[in-house]
């Protein structure tokens, strides 16, 4: 994938962890908003189904951006792609599971 | 040998490392901004690994208003990149220049951007200490 | 010129009195100021070493003409590169007090302000030819890796010009601005990224890649993008804005890298900037055939 691929959803997932956050943050944090929020439980799971994957592609990519520019020898910088990619899927894998079981989906 | 030939390349290559990203002293505000930009992401890293270790976990009552500014000052700051990055805020190349000309993508609309990001900031950051100090211990 | 004209061109007495005057005091020496200079040779040193030079310092006095001053008087041995003393060359960009600078356009007591002390280095983040010159190879081979020089396609054009490329006032501004580089290595110096990441290709390098691939003459556009959209390209850049900062030319390397991004992501989108511009049909050849 070009690099200005990877960048490009680099922004466009923090415009999503804008929206879905402050989402996330009413829901558990505001009595009011939170319990109109959480009344349709297969809304709110899409919304954290989003915020997950825009955070761990977010935060993924930026802990790449910061290792390449700090190693940025050509050999290592293929490894640390794949390794961040693949901790990335995994985690997002055990991530929806937890999410599934806290909103009563499993 | 081993060593005094490592110690000469050190000198010898005068790279600042990883010191180089956080030497903000003598340039302009926006260095300062990426600095602080580099760390925090870093520690919203760390918190959203923990917060999915042990789910939900967050550090409570003071040391969450410590990660609103933390997580605010990234959104604020994240949406000045955003606009400035995909060549938005950043104006347009000169056709004349004055003798000593400052640079338009520092001194122009982007100066602007730099204060609406601050000031989104404190506002952000003030909500979230109030949700983190008064409505999180009235909801238990 | 006869003496009656030499004589009404010349300055009343008062007018140049007062001219020399003030010339005197330029050149006065006022303060004293202690300079420390970094001195290493990779090639014979263990390792770098500080030496200090008092010098008297008058207002008009550069820090290149301090340089001078002690290479002359003081340690015949210092190592410095410069050429042309104007801000034209770029060949004396070094840290003064901490900041990358032209020494020729420096003034010894503007870069010491309240203090009396000013501490010369090489450029941070090039390696240490000798004392304050920098090496500049990688630094150039950056510049050469973005192919900066009009490509064309039109070989028939080429081979047998008919006129110079049709452009417009409007087109030339959108590259003037950068190219006006003198190369001079403090954007890549001052840039945090250049810190650690050797292989990252530079302030320098991809603004005037961003001037060759706006120019309307060029028709490089879709050859330089793997280049410049490579995993230490354009993209390292986190706009901290430090080589605009310093740049002594208003070249502005920090919005070039911005407006390059916009015009990679509306590439991705299917845009182009322009196509490549025609020949003008050539005057001279004209009249030339009648």
């Amino acid at each position: 994938m070009r690099e200005s691929t990877v960048m490009f959803l680099h922004y466009i997932t923090a415009i999503l962890i804008a929206i879905t956050g402050l989402i996330h943050l009413l829901a558990n944090n505001d009595p009011g908003i939170g319990a109109v929020i959480k009344a349709n439980s297969a809304l709110y799971f899409g919304n954290m189904a989003i915020f997950l994957a825009a955070l761990l592609y977010h935060a993924f990519n930026g802990v790449r951006v910061i290792l390449i520019e700090m190693v940025p020898d050509k050999c290592w910088t293929k490894w640390i792609s794949w390794a961040v990619l693949i901790v990335g899927i995994v985690t997002y894998a055990v991530g929806l599971q937890v999410l599934m079981v806290a909103l009563g989906f499993a | 040998m081993e060593a005094e030939s490592e110690f000469k390349e050190y000198y010898a290559k005068n790279m600042r490392g990883i010191s180089g990203w956080f030497k903000a002293r003598a340039y302009t505000i926006e260095r300062w901004l990426y600095a602080a930009h580099r760390i925090t992401g870093i520690l919203i890293v760390l918190f959203v690994l923990a917060h999915f270790y042990s789910t939900g976990w967050h550090p409570g009552l003071w040391w969450d208003a410590l990660l609103g500014i933390i997580v605010t000052f990234h959104t604020a700051n994240g949406i000045r990149l955003i606009l400035a990055e995909l060549g938005f805020a950043v104006g347009k190349p000169l056709l004349v220049k004055k003798p000593s000309q400052r640079p338009v993508s520092i001194e122009g609309v982007q100066r602007y951007l730099v204060v609406f990001a601050l000031v989104l900031f404190f506002v952000l950051a003030a909500i979230w200490a109030y949700y983190a100090l008064v409505v999180q211990p009235m909801m238990g | 010129m006869s003496s009656e004209e030499a004589k009404e061109y010349a300055l009343p007495p008062e007018v140049l009195e007062e001219t020399i005057r003030a010339s005197e005091e330029l050149w006065k020496p006022v303060r004293k100021i202690k300079f420390r200079i970094y001195k290493y040779n990779p090639r014979k040193d263990y390792a770098p070493h500080w030496e200090e030079h008092e010098l008297e310092v008058s207002r008009g006095m550069t820090v290149l003409d301090a340089l001078l001053v002690i290479k002359g008087e003081m340690d015949h041995s210092l190592g410095v590169r410069y050429s042309c003393r104007m801000g034209l060359c770029g060949s004396c960009a070094m840290m003064i007090n901490g900041k990358q600078m032209l020494a020729c356009q420096t003034r010894v007591l503007e870069a010491a302000g309240d203090g009396d002390v000013v501490e010369l280095r090489p450029l941070d983040n090039f390696p240490v030819e000798r004392d304050l010159a920098a090496d500049f190879t990688s630094f150039f081979e950056k510049h050469k890796a973005v192919k900066p020089w009009i490509i064309r396609n039109d070989e028939v054009e080429l081979n047998n010009p008919t006129g110079p490329y049709k452009q417009t006032v409007d087109e030339y501004a959108r590259y003037y601005q950068f190219t006006d580089c003198i190369k001079c290595g403090a954007c890549l110096s001052a840039c945090p990224t250049a810190a650690t990441d050797y292989e990252y290709l530079g302030p320098q390098a991809l603004a005037q890649a961003y001037r060759y691939m706006v120019d309307t003459r060029d028709d490089g556009l879709d050859v330089r993008i793997p280049i410049v959209d490579s995993e230490h390209g354009c993209w390292r850049c986190h706009f901290a804005a430090s080589c605009s900062d310093v740049c002594p030319r208003g070249v502005d390397p920090a919005q070039g890298i911005q407006l390059l991004k916009k015009l990679l992501i509306k590439r991705k989108f299917g845009f182009k900037p322009h196509k490549p511009a025609e020949a003008l049909p050539a005057k001279v050849k004209a009249e030339r055939k009648e």
